[in-house]
């Protein structure tokens, strides 16, 4: 399973005029799923009458001052600030979510423990119960622990395995890996710990990334979490900005909130963009399958 | 009452301690470091307001160097949830903005501070009527801001071009639906019809009671109005509906609470029923011809458009810091400086003497609001109480439950009496 | 990617005798190991999640302290409350409608890629961007837009002869732009798809080009069945996702479920009810129904999967 060989799928095999009609195809349905991304871009350029009321794709003309507006930041707190502290909150869960979640699935994947059975469905049982209903007892405990207004409610759960999706996942990737990798290695005499960091891990790699850019994504764009625990504007990050452009009792800014979507977009297409090569390259070279 | 929130988020936090690390229950309420008093403000509102107050809250800390606030915010919606969740979790901010449906609640709770305790906090430049609506079972726990009326925001260009004639003080709820008719009728208003359904809003709906000598709520606290009151407005919003006087359900669904949202935002009707304060979001929208109008009066007369109180400042029962607290509301709400510069953007004051400093200075669309805030001065009645704990929901229930009369899944009778079953279970009748 | 996921894996061979410390050696390691998961799982997870189960069972509005009701949160819910049914069948709508056409969508792409030599990269990357954005609002005025009377659905519909009007203020179409949102983000299960695909051996095609089967003979006898296992893990994955769904009807209803209740699925009907309503003994019990029902569809699943889910190199699993 290591080196799973580079297949062609029997498509691949046909005459090239079949390949140019699959090119086509693959083209015409990206066109009709980008347009809900042109609208969105487009809509960020759009002068405050036409962003809701009008149904065309194109703005009357170019309204650069939504983008000058949400370049000026919310509340005296500068873009950049608010960047970063988004940056700061994804790179704490992917990392916290990487090192716990790959710890757990070790042990849930390739050591032999008391309770293993029960322990194991209880984390997939966690998965199903909806998060609202644990909010306020989670409130509650950080709370207690001095974290609210701090980014700790949202980078210490993922240090603790909190994500039963990864742990299944990385689970799922360990199991494919021969057995007889540990065996060799007892037999250097490497200990559970030794050959976790050097034989399972790096194997596990593609697995890694797969739980990297998901956490980063999800965590960006998770506004209820960040809303509930963050207070101080300075501490707010880009996706709650972009809230604080509408308010139903008020004034809105729909054209400047479009441009600061836009914005907040970059970073998170820059990291795909950046990983997304080992997402499935390193996925087929290592086992996905049980 | 005070004590049973904390009891319940001790019992809480009792089962939570088991993890060893827990300290224990109450937190240290912001205590602050280096003698300075640490203070935290919150409220809802847009990035306009937030400039203002924080521009504000600059000010009160210049003048009392030892205390610091710690200001934040939110739309209102979302809001609602943070706030109601920090309070679950008995962590409320020191000093909050709270809305006429939240006080009734935060106060029997024991969630707010009783205020009338503390001299630094005048009240005295604030209108009586208003005053009155922040009191609950006697004690003064919160403070109205400002003050915000009813209005129909109108486009009186397509009007006159429909020869539609314009409203005036004492026009009566027929009078506004003959309009609305000729208006949907006119060619001059190109397939736009004539206003928004007032029978998804629960506002307008108590205006029409009040018109009629009735009321939301009864002084104590229970519902005002029977189902066939209610079924006579809905038939009656039913009727103008399919009269194509108003819009249909398809328009009404789409509202979200946001101007740009309403049928007169997305250029569907010509007229709106709002508060008055949220108007000036149709200006770049409408143009030049956007009007307010007063609501329409029962037709013996009876107005019942009032003066409510946009919103309120509280502060938590638990704040470790009552009196700086209490300083703080009070330069919000009495110091001229700070008058100046918070200006309208919480709506036109409720402080008397304020409101007669900011009106002659207020720009654009506030000094049309103002003024016609003017005209009613002295010929409104009192406002109701804080409506009773457990209308929270009511609002929105009122809406869905017309939403099933507008897409003809019920009839009006119907659904005003599941309505009114919903609220006297939801106020524990 | 096997299918036994609710029992664990078989992990290393029993340990042969005279190899006790060491076995107690991989005990004690495996704790360690787990160490920072347990501790989540105990305070953050178990914690709150018996404080949600006792709330369950009492009358608790956030502010003054619970008070048990016994059962009443249960039998108010299943006899008594309409929309609770109501929101339970939109959600069954949606999750019949969303999963299905999400896992074919994923899979069709996936597919197709894998085909693709020239531009890979790029394709992929395009089919992953609508997943980028999650349900934020502004894609959630965006769908309004398009999904609008006179939005562009509307008006290529009207060209084709077809007059539905706009999607989003139509009852019963409602929940199919919902729908459509969550299928449109296929990101995330099609590149599980496309890693599970690069697992298929290659000599399986070629023996099977030898022999002259079709296109569709070899879809249909060597990448389905091989590919199974994957399948049914996205199938579960998002099914347990659907029934959970939330953010997109929040978003295209502006949280209110519109038009007529059509889009209040069961977790936005959780939160008006806990968060709106300030009923949250009443919504805990909706979130541990919901996770009984989800339970049993998930056991469900399993049970079906030994009939059609395929395992190539099954050798300590037993599941067939």
């Amino acid at each position: 399973m290591t080196t799973a060989p580079i297949t062609t799928a029997p498509a691949a095999r046909r005459r090239p005029t079949g390949r140019i009609v699959l090119h086509i195809c693959l083209i015409a349905m990206l066109l009709v799923m980008l347009y809900p991304l042109a609208w969105l871009l487009a809509t960020s350029f759009k002068p405050a009458d036409e962003v809701i009321a009008s149904l065309k794709l194109l703005p009357s003309h170019f309204e650069w001052g939504n983008y000058s507006t949400a370049l000026d930041g919310v509340n005296e707190v500068s873009v950049g600030r608010l960047l970063w502290n988004s940056l700061l909150i994804a790179c704490g869960a992917v990392l916290g979510n990487v090192i716990s979640c790959s710890l757990a699935a070790y042990a849930f994947a390739r050591l032999r423990f008391r309770m293993r059975g029960p322990l194991f469905a209880f984390m997939i049982a966690t998965i199903m119960l909806p998060h609202h209903a644990i909010l306020i007892p989670q409130y509650i405990i950080f709370n207690q622990l001095g974290m609210v207004n701090t980014y700790w409610p949202m980078i210490l759960p993922k240090f603790l395995a909190t994500d039963a999706f990864f742990v299944f996942l990385i689970v799922q990737f360990m199991r494919g890996l021969p057995r007889e990798l540990e065996e060799a290695a007892r037999i250097d005499g490497c200990g559970p710990f030794r050959s976790f960091f050097s034989v399972i891990l790096p194997l596990t790699r593609p697995a890694l990334i797969t739980t990297a850019i998901f956490t980063f994504i999800w965590t960006w764009n998770d506004f209820f979490t960040q809303l509930i625990y963050l207070f101080e504007p300075e501490k707010f990050t880009l996706t709650l900005a972009l809230r604080s452009f509408v308010d139903a009792s008020s004034q809105s800014a729909f054209g400047p909130m479009f441009a600061m979507s836009v914005f907040a977009l970059l970073p998170i297409v820059l990291f795909f963009l950046a990983f997304q090569r080992f997402l499935v390259e390193g996925m087929a070279s290592s086992g996905l399958k049980g | 009452m005070r004590g049973n929130r904390t009891t319940t988020s001790c019992a809480l936090a009792l089962v939570l301690t088991l993890a060893g690390t827990l300290t224990g229950c109450g937190g240290d309420g912001g205590g602050g470091s280096g003698g300075k008093v640490s203070l935290r403000f919150t409220w809802w509102g847009n990035p306009d307001r937030a400039a203002r107050t924080e521009e504000a809250v600059k000010l009160f800390e210049q003048r009392h160097p030892d205390i610091d606030i710690a200001t934040s915010f939110a739309g209102f919606d979302t809001y609602k949830a943070k706030l109601a969740t920090q309070a679950a979790g008995g962590d409320a901010p020191d000093v909050m903005q709270l809305d006429y449906r939240q006080i009734n609640q935060y106060a029997t709770s024991g969630i707010l501070l009783d205020l009338g305790e503390h001299p630094e906090l005048r009240t005295s430049e604030i209108d009586k009527g208003l005053l009155a609506t922040g009191v609950v079972d006697g004690r003064q726990y919160a403070l109205p801001v400002a003050r915000g009326t009813e209005t129909v925001a109108y486009d009186a260009a397509l009007w006159h071009k429909a020869g539609v004639p314009e409203p005036t003080l004492t026009w009566t709820w027929n009078d506004w639906a003959d309009a609305m008719r000729k208006l949907s009728a006119s060619k001059a208003t190109q397939g736009r019809v004539g206003s928004t359904d007032p029978g998804q809003s629960e506002d307008v709906f108590e205006i029409w009671l009040r018109s009629r000598g009735k009321a939301l709520y009864t002084k104590d606290e229970k519902l005002g109005f029977t189902a066939d009151d209610l079924t006579r407005y809905w038939e009656w919003c039913t009727k103008l509906r399919k009269e194509g006087a108003v819009v249909p359900a398809e328009q009404t669904t789409q509202m979200d609470g946001t101007v740009e949202n309403t049928p007169l935002g997305r250029l569907k009707s010509v007229s709106d029923f709002n508060w008055d304060a949220p108007t000036s979001g149709y200006a770049p929208i409408v143009g030049e011809g956007l009007k307010l109008a007063p609501l329409p009066v029962g037709e013996d007369g009876t107005p019942g458009q009032y003066f409510k109180p946009s919103m309120f400042f509280g502060a938590s029962a638990e704040t470790a810091h009552p009196k700086q607290a209490a300083q703080f509301i009070d330069f919000l709400l009495n110091d001229k400086k700070a008058g100046a510069i918070l200006g309208a953007t919480r709506g036109i004051p409720a402080n008397d003497a304020i409101r007669q400093d900011v009106l002659p200075k207020l720009e654009g669309f506030d000094q049309v609001i103002s003024t016609y805030q003017k005209q009613f001065e002295g010929k409104l009645k009192d406002p109701p109480p804080a409506p009773p704990k457990g209308d929270a929901s009511l609002q929105s229930t009122f809406s869905r439950d017309y939403d099933q009369v507008a897409y003809e899944r019920m009839s009006p009778r119907e659904a005003a009496e599941n309505y009114i079953t919903e609220a006297k279970a939801e106020l524990r009748q | 990617m096997t299918a036994t996921a609710t029992r664990p894996p078989d992990a290393a061979p029993p340990a042969t005798g005279g190899k006790r410390a060491a076995k107690r050696e991989r005990q004690g390691a495996a704790w360690v190991f787990l160490s920072p998961w347990v501790l989540g799982a105990a305070v953050l997870t178990l914690l709150p999640m018996a404080v949600s189960l006792y709330l369950s069972f009492t009358d608790y509005d956030m502010f003054d302290a619970p008070r048990w009701i016994g059962f009443r949160n249960y039998t108010q819910m299943f006899t008594e409350d309409p929309r609770y049914w109501r929101s339970v069948i939109t959600t069954l709508t949606y999750v019949v409608i969303a999963v299905p056409l999400q896992l074919l969508l994923a899979l069709a792409v996936a597919i197709a890629l894998k085909s693709v030599k020239r531009g890979k990269g790029f394709y992929r990357s395009a089919f992953y961007a609508p997943s980028l954005l999650g349900a934020s609002m502004s894609i959630a005025l965006v769908w309004r837009a398009i999904f609008n009377d006179g939005g562009s659905v509307d008006n290529l519909l009207s060209g084709m002869g077809i007059d539905i009007g706009g999607w989003i203020n139509k009852p019963g179409w409602a929940i199919l732009s919902v729908a459509l949102l969550t299928i449109w983000q296929f990101g995330a299960p099609m590149v599980i798809f496309l890693a599970g695909l690069q697992q298929i051996p290659a000599e399986l095609y070629e023996a099977a080009a030898v022999d002259g089967a079709s296109w569709w003979r070899q879809f249909r006898s060597i990448t389905i069945p091989m590919l199974s296992p994957v399948l049914f893990f996205n199938l579960v994955l998002q099914m347990i996702q659907a029934f959970q769904v939330f953010t997109p009807a929040f978003a295209v209803s502006a949280g209110k479920g519109g038009p007529a209740d059509s889009t209040l699925v069961y977790t936005l009907y959780l939160y008006d009810r806990g968060f709106t309503a300030s009923h949250m003994g009443y919504a805990s019990a909706m979130a541990w129904a919901l996770l009984l029902a989800i339970g049993v569809v998930t056991a469900v699943l399993f049970r079906t999967s030994r009939a059609w889910v395929f395992y190539a190199n099954d050798n300590n699993e037993g599941a067939r």
